[in-house]
C-alpha cells in the first residue's frame, strides 16, 4: 500500500513534500514559540490548587495522593524540587516559563501549568462566530 | 471508423469542453459537501475540489485549471449562498493562491511533477493564502499566525490524500476510452 503510493510520487514530488515538511517544522520551531507567561496554576484532578504570578520566587509544598510535592518559582520560572513519586518525571522536566508549557506529575496527580502573556494574554476580540 | 469523417481538432476540443464541464460540476458538489461536513476547526476544509483542479492541470492544461478552480468557487458559493460574504473571499484567496501554485509549478517542471507533488504545493498555498486574507480581511490580530503550523501541518496531510487520489482518477480518466489520445484517431484508416 505504501510502496505503491510511493510509487506514484516522481523525484521532484518527494523532494517537494520534503521541502513543505521542513517549512512546516520550521514554521512550528518559529511560530510555536510562546512568550513568557505570567502566572503559575496548579489543578489536581481538575480542580484548581494554587496559583501565583511567575514574577514572585517562593516555595509551596503541594499536597497530592502519594504526599506532598515541594514546587519552586524563582528566575521567573517554575520547577519541581521534590517529588514523593517513583520515577521523578516531574523533576526531570526541569523549569517552565513559556505560555501553554506544562508540568505533569501524574502519579500525584498533579498538573502544573503556566498561563497569561505579558499583553497578549487576552484576544482583542470578545467572540468569533461563523 | 465513425469518428474518421470528424475533425481531430475538433473532436480534441470537444472532448476538453465536455470533460472540463464534468470536473467543474463534480467540483462544484464536493466544495458544496464538503462545507456541510462539520469541520474541527472553522477553516479547516478537506479541499477534495482540489482533486478536479489537478486533473483539469494534468489531463490538459494550466489555463484549463484556472477556469476549473474560479468557476468552482463562484458557482460553489453561489449554491451555498455566500457569494461576496467574507467565507467567499477567503475561498476564492485560497483557490488563487493555490491555482497559481500549482500551475506556476507544471510550467517551471512540466513532466518531473507528478499530481502529488502539485497537489501537496496547492494545498499549503491554500493554507497560506486563506490565512493572510483572513488576517487582512477579518481578524486583524497577530494571534492569527500562531495558527499557521498547525494548518500547514493539516494541509500538507490532506493535499498528499487529494494528490494519491488524483493521480488515481488521472490514470483512470486517462484509460478511458473517451481519452485515447488524439494521435490515434488521426491515423489514416
Amino acid at each position: 500500500m505504501i510502496a505503491a503510493l510511493w510509487r506514484r510520487m516522481t523525484v521532484l514530488d518527494r523532494f517537494i513534500v520534503a521541502l513543505l515538511l521542513l517549512g512546516v517544522l520550521a514554521s512550528f520551531a518559529v511560530l510555536g514559540r510562546q512568550p513568557a507567561g505570567a502566572r503559575v496554576l496548579v489543578e489536581r484532578d481538575g480542580r484548581l490548587l494554587f496559583s501565583a504570578p511567575l514574577g514572585e520566587a517562593r516555595r509551596v509544598a503541594l499536597p497530592g495522593p502519594l504526599g506532598d510535592t515541594l514546587l519552586e518559582i524563582a528566575d521567573g520560572r517554575a520547577r519541581i524540587l521534590s517529588s514523593p513519586c517513583p520515577h521523578k518525571v516531574c523533576m526531570g522536566m526541569g523549569g517552565v516559563f513559556r505560555r501553554g508549557e506544562l508540568i505533569a506529575c501524574i502519579p500525584n496527580r498533579l498538573i502544573i501549568s503556566i498561563e497569561g502573556g505579558a499583553d497578549q494574554g487576552s484576544p482583542a476580540y470578545d467572540l468569533l462566530s461563523h | 471508423m465513425t469518428s474518421s469523417a470528424i475533425d481531430p481538432v475538433e473532436l480534441a476540443r470537444c472532448r476538453r469542453r465536455v470533460f472540463l464541464a464534468l470536473f467543474t460540476a463534480l467540483a462544484v458538489a464536493l466544495h458544496t459537501l464538503e462545507f456541510l461536513l462539520p469541520a474541527p476547526a472553522p477553516w479547516f476544509r478537506l479541499g477534495f475540489a482540489n482533486i478536479l483542479t489537478l486533473c483539469a492541470l494534468f489531463l490538459f492544461d494550466g489555463r484549463a485549471a484556472w477556469t476549473l478552480s474560479l468557476a468552482r468557487v463562484l458557482v460553489g458559493s453561489l449554491i451555498l449562498g455566500n457569494l461576496f460574504a467574507p467565507g467567499f473571499f477567503l475561498s476564492l484567496a485560497g483557490a488563487v493562491a493555490a491555482t497559481a501554485l500549482m500551475t506556476g509549478a507544471r510550467e517551471m517542471f512540466g513532466a518531473r511533477l507528478g499530481p502529488v507533488g502539485a497537489s501537496a504545493l496547492g494545498a499549503v498555498g491554500h493554507a497560506l493564502g486563506q490565512l493572510l486574507v483572513a488576517w487582512l480581511l477579518l481578524v486583524r490580530h497577530d494571534g492569527l499566525w500562531l495558527l499557521l503550523p498547525f494548518f500547514l501541518l493539516l494541509s500538507l496531510a490532506t493535499g498528499l490524500l487529494n494528490g494519491f487520489a488524483a493521480a488515481l482518477l488521472i490514470d483512470a480518466v486517462r484509460g478511458h476510452r473517451a481519452f485515447a489520445r488524439p494521435a490515434a484517431q488521426d491515423a489514416p484508416p
